[in-house]
């Protein structure tokens, strides 16, 4: 839901600079064509792109759905329960495929991608925030207590969940180092796959194209 | 389960080099054959071109259709050992170049910008997404279309010199073939010059420069070595010099000109080549006066002392 929303915002604002653009170069528009001009931009500020958020749990969905009503978003959103392992979309639908902290959590990783390249279109990329490996080892010693010290602790205390928290943080040692994501999103198919360590590799963006 | 998955990847790269098609068979039966559309595609148009001994193997197979009865076994024996991993990248890379050619199309109501690229990505049939490969500045596309004016212009002066050698041409003299030149490679800016500003100031940021620096001496080298130029000593880097001076200062002229098919810019650039050709014999007589005077001296010093 969060980076539907920023994409939202960021495609409304590009579309902002482009009508700009265009009436800077229209010097003699009457007042009526102004007025137009305004009036096609409120109800149409997205333009044609969409966005379509899926997720497995139907109560993640509702959650989002409030969010996005709470905090004004109502056109251009889909609300979709799925599968990664099996999208219920087809072909070549997306131009993006976006997956924040999710892919850690799905059985058949090499399933999820294969579905991310299937509904891409030609030239579409495939990003994926996840958590990863760091490789700084006095860092990685620190972080390291802080998980399985200070998190479940937390989350006992805070939501009374410790085994959660505990998952969680095995899930994240689990997973497999930014190299190697590498090379199971080229399984893929994807072309000029890379990935951007961010806090020196607790989180890592991966990206590849469908080419 | 690591071995296969390693020998799956590597036999589906030498597929991917190939045809590109029969990758379907790698993974479960319902996918669709839409695996590698474009690329394969790009490696349909190169077979001519692509002389790398590999490819040739590839003429005699089927393009588009998919045999899916081919066995898994035979794949390996398709490409050469060095041929996979070159061919996937010429493709990627030959991917790029005509996206960055498409989106040139759209510089003129876009500049030099992500946009431009997104639409020539489009233009191709491609997501938009795909202007993502590229740096957001548009620096590459600008690269792209200096290193294609390059050429273009090499492949002038080798015709030209080509005419010269069959005796169909008469060999110009060194200041207009330097006229001819500089004007030839800057006509090609002519389509694009209202965003050619944006376009220099793009390519003086820091890390553009080395590689606008490049192509700028590989240009000027090109038409010094068509012109004749034979020296090997201190002469070489004055004449590269002068000629970027000339170039670098004609282009800014010219984005300042608006006379009917810029012939103030031509002019200008007479007066320049000119005057690089009398500075050429200002440095010899001042050498030869200087040497002069240094005789004079010597041999009043002489006198005096005896």
């Amino acid at each position: 839901g969060d980076i539907a929303f920023r994409f939202i915002n960021y495609v409304r604002s590009v579309r902002e600079r482009q009508l700009q653009r265009k009436l800077r170069h229209h010097q003699n528009l009457s007042w009526q064509e102004i007025a137009e001009s305004y009036q096609e931009d409120k109800s149409k500020s997205l333009g044609d792109s969409q966005v379509v958020v899926c997720d497995i749990n139907k109560e993640m969905l509702k959650v989002g759905k409030q969010k996005a009503q709470h905090l004004g978003y109502s056109e251009g959103l889909s609300w979709v329960l799925g599968n990664a392992e099996e999208l219920p979309f087809d072909d070549d639908k997306f131009d993006v495929y976006t997956i924040a902290f999710g892919i850690r959590n799905v059985t058949r990783i090499d399933l999820a991608l294969q579905e991310a390249y299937r509904v891409l279109k030609p030239g579409g990329r495939f990003l994926c925030l996840e958590f990863s490996q760091v490789s700084n080892s006095l860092l990685s010693r620190l972080y390291d207590l802080y998980s399985f010290q200070v998190i479940p602790v937390l989350g006992e205390v805070i939501a009374g969940d410790w085994k959660s928290y505990q998952y969680l943080v095995e899930s994240i040692r689990r997973f497999p180092p930014q190299e190697e994501f590498k090379a199971m999103i080229e399984d893929a198919g994807f072309f000029k796959v890379d990935y951007q360590n961010l806090n020196s590799g607790i989180v890592a963006i991966h990206s590849g194209f469908k080419l | 389960a690591a071995a296969a998955g390693g020998l799956r990847r590597a036999g589906w790269r030498l597929w991917r080099g190939g045809r590109g098609g029969g990758r379907c068979q790698l993974s479960p039966p319902h996918r669709t054959l839409q695996a590698s559309a474009v690329l394969r595609r790009v490696s349909d148009e190169q077979k001519e071109p692509l002389a790398s001994s590999s490819q040739q193997q590839f003429d005699s197979h089927p393009t588009n259709h998919q045999p899916e009865q081919e066995p898994q076994g035979s794949r390996p024996s398709y490409t050469g050992q060095g041929g996979q991993e070159s061919e996937d990248f010429e493709s990627e890379e030959q991917l790029q170049h005509r996206i960055l050619t498409a989106a040139l199309e759209f510089v003129p109501e876009h500049g030099w910008t992500a946009e431009a690229i997104a639409e020539g990505a489009k233009s191709l049939g491609l997501s938009a997404a795909a202007a993502g490969m590229f740096h957001s500045d548009g620096s590459e596309l600008i690269l792209h279309f200096m290193s294609q004016c390059n050429t273009k212009l090499s492949e002038l002066l080798e015709q030209e010199q080509k005419l010269v050698q069959l005796g169909e041409a008469e060999k110009k003299p060194t200041d207009q073939f330097l006229r001819d030149a500089v004007q030839a490679r800057l006509r090609m800016l002519i389509p694009y010059i209202e965003k050619w500003p944006q376009a220099l100031s793009i390519l003086l940021l820091p890390h553009n420069i080395p590689s606008s620096l490049n192509l700028l001496t590989s240009m000027i080298d090109d038409i010094w070595h068509y012109a004749g130029d034979q020296s090997t000593d201190f002469n070489w880097y004055t004449r590269r010099a002068v000629l970027t001076g000339i170039y670098n200062t004609t282009e800014l002229v010219m984005m300042q000109d608006s006379s009917p098919d810029f012939e103030d810019t031509w002019r200008f650039l007479e007066n320049r080549v000119a005057d690089a050709m009398n500075m050429g014999n200002t440095a010899n007589q001042v050498q030869s006066t200087g040497e002069a005077v240094v005789q004079g001296l010597m041999g009043a010093a002489v006198t005096v002392s005896n």
